[in-house]
């Protein structure tokens, strides 16, 4: 008969490495109709990271994120980035796109001072307009500034700036180091069915919440956080690369190596827990890799409420869990005492 | 070498073509059509799926000769020059797609449901996706759109989700 189980599973992920250089680079011009044109050397793979990256710049420039003309990745043109790897871009990128745009700022509130009858710290960006901070009736807009500051005081609105997660010395007596800038931390708990006669395993629902800092976008961040799950059901239940004696792969295909479709799904919920982090783009810190890390050990904890055994190797497949429920439940079993 | 002629996106295309040719190698060799991509080209991965004769088939599973005298939709006939298709606008406004590369053919698949069945259960669209493997999304936003988009049927363009729903089922 089928068992219901829940599994619950937490993790925490580093964000922002600091044991080597990890730079990004961005530059942000702000054009004389108002928009915005961001140059940085990342790359999109679908998972939005331009789209976070210009509203980014957006929101330090008090423009919509549609009049942010993103360029990236073209190494002829674009600045130095370290790369769309180790779950960085929002956090490292996002700094360094925020600091550029910032700097574009700065022209262009010693541009707007005079032209307000104001000192330049007095000044703030707000829909589309340069205004004085509690007197949002005596602004300039965006455009005009950034046309007077090139055509009059020759100074173009451009910012450029770079950031690389500070570098912690080791500490030679403790060996107490700071290997990344930034964590970020999840739970996913997973509701399970076990066939018990036959070892097959249907994840029936997983909930996940996660802090990932400020969201930025927050549908994108559902989307990696739900393409993390289905990844990490693959690794749970079904994905594995077999070898023959040679160490030849003997399932280089799709055929024998079994991803997740849209029937292995289960519902999911997902909750984006409000976070803050000083040291991120307007409080980010970042979501893609971290989002696979716990959802194989919910479900094998899952498994284990369902029908007492423990699998230890991945992935859990039928096989292996009825074998597990014919050899009886472990008594490796580690027992949890009451507190 | 023989001699075949069928409908594609609704314009009759005649081609000479090799016996072995696959429907979705004449499609994006032929006639350019490259919206249906060749994945694992054996079946297993659905990126090269399009419509024929109402029912979506893998392209890279059937010889460009079974499709003669045939009617055969691609991703490529679905917007009109002014208006994407209410499949491919719930797509993007739901975010359904990440890297894109199996979009053309979820897409399909996805017209071929509701063609069928146009109110399809959560398990009718998943049925329905089976075929069409995705790395990226988990498949949550494709039925989320796929929803809307029945749920809209008629009005013409997909109706917005209320803020704070977009993307959410």
């Amino acid at each position: 008969m089928k068992r219901r189980g829940r599994g619950i599973a937490c993790m925490w992920y580093p964000i922002g490495f600091t044991v080597a250089a990890n730079p990004s680079a961005a530059t942000v011009k702000v054009n004389e109709d108002g928009t915005a044109t961001l140059l940085t050397g990342t790359v999109e793979t679908g998972q939005g990271a331009l789209t976070v990256l210009g509203q980014i710049a957006a929101e330090a420039l008090g423009i919509s994120t549609e009049d942010v003309h993103v360029v990236s990745g073209d190494t002829d043109t674009t600045p130095m980035d370290t790369g769309a790897i180790a779950s960085r871009t929002t956090y490292v990128t996002g700094n360094a796109v925020r600091l550029a745009a910032e700097e574009a700022c700065k022209i262009l509130f010693d541009v707007a001072g005079p032209m307000l009858g104001v000192r330049p710290d007095q000044l703030e960006m707000r829909d589309r307009k340069i205004q004085v901070k509690n007197f949002p009736q005596r602004s300039l807009p965006l455009g005009e500034v950034a046309y007077h500051a090139q055509a009059v005081k020759g100074r173009p609105a451009i910012g450029s700036a770079t950031w690389n997660p500070p570098t912690v010395p080791m500490d030679p007596e403790t060996g107490q180091g700071k290997p990344f800038n930034t964590y970020v931390y999840a739970t996913q708990i997973a509701e399970v069915d076990v066939d018990d006669e036959t070892g097959e395993v249907e994840v029936i629902r997983i909930a996940a919440a996660h802090d990932c800092g400020t969201a930025i976008n927050p549908m994108l961040v559902e989307g990696q956080i739900e393409g993390g799950i289905a990844m990490g059901i693959g690794l749970a239940l079904q994905e594995e690369i077999l070898f023959d004696s040679q160490g030849r792969q003997i399932n280089p295909n799709l055929t024998n190596y079994i991803m997740p479709t849209s029937l292995d799904m289960p519902a999911i919920e997902v909750d984006i827990v409000d976070s803050y982090d000083p040291t991120g783009p307007f409080g980010a810190k970042g979501v893609g890799e971290p989002t696979s890390v716990p959802t194989a050990a919910a479900i094998l904890n899952a498994i284990h409420d369902a029908v007492g055994v423990r699998i230890t190797s991945l992935p859990a497949t039928a096989e292996k869990v009825l074998a597990a429920i014919k050899a009886g439940p472990g008594r490796e079993m580690k027992q949890l005492t009451a507190a | 070498m023989s001699s075949i002629s069928m409908r594609v996106n609704g314009e009759m295309r005649t081609a000479t073509v090799a016996p072995e040719t696959t429907l979705l190698r004449f499609l994006r060799e032929q006639l350019n059509l490259t919206g249906a991509k060749v994945g694992c080209d054996v079946g297993d991965c659905g990126a090269c799926t399009v419509i024929v004769d109402g029912m979506a088939v893998n392209a890279c599973l059937m010889l460009a000769d079974q499709a003669d005298g045939r009617d055969v939709l691609t991703i490529e006939g679905l917007a009109t020059r002014d208006q994407l298709h209410p499949l491919q606008q719930a797509f993007e406004i739901h975010a359904a797609l990440q890297c894109g590369f199996c979009g053309p053919g979820v897409i399909m698949s996805a017209k071929a449901l509701l063609d069928e069945t146009p109110d399809p259960t959560v398990q009718e669209i998943n049925d329905a996706l089976a075929g069409n493997l995705c790395r990226c999304t988990g498949y949550t936003k494709m039925v989320a759109a796929i929803q809307d988009v029945a749920r809209s049927r008629g009005a013409g363009t997909v109706k917005l989700p209320a803020p704070g729903n977009i993307g959410r089922a």
